[in-house]
């Protein structure tokens, strides 16, 4: 029988044990199996949990001072950056967390997509991860309008005149979130219950289901080496992938904060219907987008309608259908020809038209 | 194993596993209101980044070596690589860039002779098209170009590994068994243990940041001069609003007693002359709808600029 009298720390944690399970639940979390050891790409999934979080703080504390209303949101946000304490680098942090949150999920399914991880028998995570796209691009596209400026009430104008021309449902959606012919304090309101309301619940709700679908399934492991192999390199998620998670976190965290520090959130003139000197445009991740839609080819209503809705639709169609597609077991991606080519030549068209938007100001000006 | 594959490796992880602490040292200066991409900030963070180089490097060759290549390096690796790797690559780097610059130059220059020649000679190219087309056509170049050479980086990394694993001695056992040894001479076996530690680092250094950071905005941006402008206090007479409102009372009375005196004799008037009078007051209410939005901005637009509102 062992001598050692527990200290009081020690009986607090047995107490909470006894009762809670923390032991166990410690156990499960930290000495999960790692197939073919831990990896730096399988931060990626821990790092949007963590961005995830930190926006729901920043975006709860800023909440406490914004009035979601078309008279107050504007001198209200104004109030955040120049009179509440540390508000400039809350709302700044927020901002970039934002554009944080599309980076790694754009990082994250390239990393499945890569990796094969969407196949048998991980169909359904990969669709609930398509969702989750999804609504952190809505996150996003909410968030925007809620300074009431020039640059969120124009951005929000050309993302309801794109969604316009969704077949069906597009008119309905553009009147649901408008609620009247133009942006006004109904469009303001739907946005922030949206935002503040509606999307976290749901990617609360979704991301749950994600995890348990990943914990139920197990990790996909490295797309390389036999099973054999592979087992003989299994590692377990403490002390190496925590290590690696941690590292990958505060290095994102650290990234957040340094942006928020360089470039804080500038606000233009306040949301007027008239654009002035003011040219649209959307959120960076969109201006790819709009860019191609500048194209002569998706010139009039029909190539407006292909170039903003049928083609990223049809793109998305495929993406939820891949899993179904794509049958082959062989997960290696130097092994998967036209999955690395269709993955770089997409990256490529993003990266083209993301920077051509971006020249494409100087023609404007 | 081939040079450029050990090289990426090895700077892989070591770049990974010594960034956040560079990011910390830099996000602790930006708090501080010191640059760290210039002046004493750069001196200050380049030099505290040579001891993190040399723990990143030894740490993760060391790892490297194990595992990958089941050797153990002689004491003292990470410090002769870290010496090796920057001797080159403060020689290749600025080649590397030098030339990349040179190679897109080139190809801005004769992309740019090329279009111009179309369009002057067959075709006139629209705006946005230009701008893709002149993008890739002056990019591919430079992005081949740029690959080849940090590939050649690389491979250079790598080929100076290489004397090091030479001279490392062969180690026993499985896979298993040399993780399991590595972990244990770096990693305390006791996981709230070093969870306990990471947490308290992680709040001394929350501490920190919070005590530096300026409380209100710095106004780091150049385009973004916030006017102070001073809030006038109307002082409250409770008699004087007292007064007032009763005037303005009184006014309304009188304006209801004119109101009625007219009714009968608004009653009366019949056909065209009543319907005349009905169209009148929508008549005038249009235009002066109109005018009321671009009146109303107008004379709010220098408040709403300067924040200037009651919370």
């Amino acid at each position: 029988m062992s001598d050692h009298t527990p200290n009081a720390f020690e009986k607090v944690v047995d107490f909470v044990d006894e009762r809670v399970g923390l032991k166990t639940i410690q156990a499960k979390m930290l000495n999960e199996p790692v197939p073919g050891g831990s990896r730096w790409a399988y931060a990626f999934g821990s790092c949007l949990l963590f961005i995830f979080v930190m926006q729901v703080v920043t975006g709860i504390l800023l909440m406490f001072y914004y009035v979601p209303s078309t008279d107050h949101a504007y001198a209200s946000t104004q109030y955040i950056i120049h009179e509440v304490d540390y508000g400039w680098f809350l709302l700044s942090y927020h901002f970039w967390g934002s554009s944080a949150m599309v980076v790694m999920v754009f990082a994250h399914m390239s990393q499945v997509f890569l990796w094969g991880a969407y196949k048998k028998p991980r169909e359904l995570i990969w669709l609930v991860g398509l969702a989750l796209f999804g609504l952190v691009m809505a996150f996003g596209f909410t968030g925007y309008l809620l300074p009431w400026d020039q640059r969120a009430y124009w951005a929000t104008v050309v993302g309801v005149e794109i969604m316009d021309k969704t077949p069906l449902i597009g008119d309905f959606l553009s009147r649901f979130l408008k609620g009247g012919p133009t942006p006004g304090q109904m469009t303001l309101s739907r946005f922030f219950v949206i935002h503040v309301m509606v999307l976290p619940a749901g990617l609360m709700g979704l991301a749950g289901l994600h995890l348990f679908l990943f914990r139920k399934a197990g990790p996909a492991g490295p797309f390389r080496g036999t099973p054999e192999q592979i087992k003989a390199k299994t590692d377990y998620f403490f002390p190496r992938q925590i290590w690696k998670d941690i590292v990958a976190m505060a290095t994102v965290f650290l990234i957040i904060c340094s942006l928020a520090f360089i470039e804080p959130v500038v606000l233009l003139e306040e949301a007027t219907p008239d654009p002035g000197d003011y040219h649209p445009e959307p959120e960076w991740y969109f201006l790819f987008l709009f860019q191609l839609l500048r194209l002569k080819i998706f010139g009039g209503e029909f190539g407006q309608f292909l170039g903003a809705v049928a083609i990223p639709g049809a793109f998305m169609g495929l993406l939820a259908a891949l899993p179904f597609l794509d049958r082959n077991s062989e997960r290696n991606i130097f092994k998967r020809p036209i999955a690395l080519i269709s993955w770089i030549a997409i990256m490529a068209m993003i990266l083209i038209f993301t920077v051509s938007a971006i020249l494409n100001r100087e023609f404007l000006d | 194993m081939s040079n450029a594959k050990l090289g990426l490796l090895v700077l892989w992880p070591a770049f990974w596993t010594g960034f956040p602490l560079k990011m910390v040292a830099a996000f602790l200066m930006l708090a501080a209101g010191v640059h760290p991409w210039e002046g004493v900030g750069l001196e200050a963070l380049l030099v505290l980044s040579i001891p993190i180089d040399i723990w990143a490097l030894s740490l993760c060759s060391r790892t490297v070596f194990l595992e990958r290549l089941s050797v153990d390096p002689p004491k003292g690796t990470g410090l002769r690589l870290w010496g090796l790797w920057a001797l080159f690559s403060v020689v290749y780097l600025p080649l590397l860039f030098m030339i990349v610059s040179g190679i897109k130059s080139l190809a801005q220059s004769a992309v740019h002779a090329t279009l111009h020649f179309v369009e002057s000679n067959v075709i006139v190219i629209p705006i946005a098209e230009k701008i893709s087309l002149e993008l890739v056509m002056w990019g591919l170049p430079a992005t081949i170009v740029l690959i080849v050479l940090v590939y050649g980086w690389l491979f250079g990394l790598g080929a100076l590994a290489q004397r090091f694993v030479r001279a490392s001695a062969p180690v026993e056992g499985s896979f298993q068994d040399i993780v399991s040894k590595w972990d244990l001479l770096r990693i305390p076996r006791d996981q709230p243990l070093l969870l306990t530690a990471f947490t308290g680092t992680g709040v001394v250094l929350i501490m920190l940041f919070w005590g530096l950071i300026p409380v209100s905005t710095p106004h780091p941006h150049d385009e973004y001069e916030f006017v102070d402008v001073q809030k006038v206090e109307k002082k409250v007479v409770p008699k004087k609003v007292i007064k007032s409102a009763e005037q303005v009372l009184a006014r309304a009375e009188a304006t209801l007693k004119e109101l009625e005196k007219d009714k009968p004799v608004e009653d009366s008037v019949k056909g065209e002359k009543a319907e005349a009078a009905a169209e009148k007051p929508a008549a005038q209410a249009a235009p002066a709808a109109a005018e009321k939005p671009a009146a109303t901005s107008a004379s709010d637009g220098p408040d709403h600029d300067h924040g200037d509102h009651t919370h």
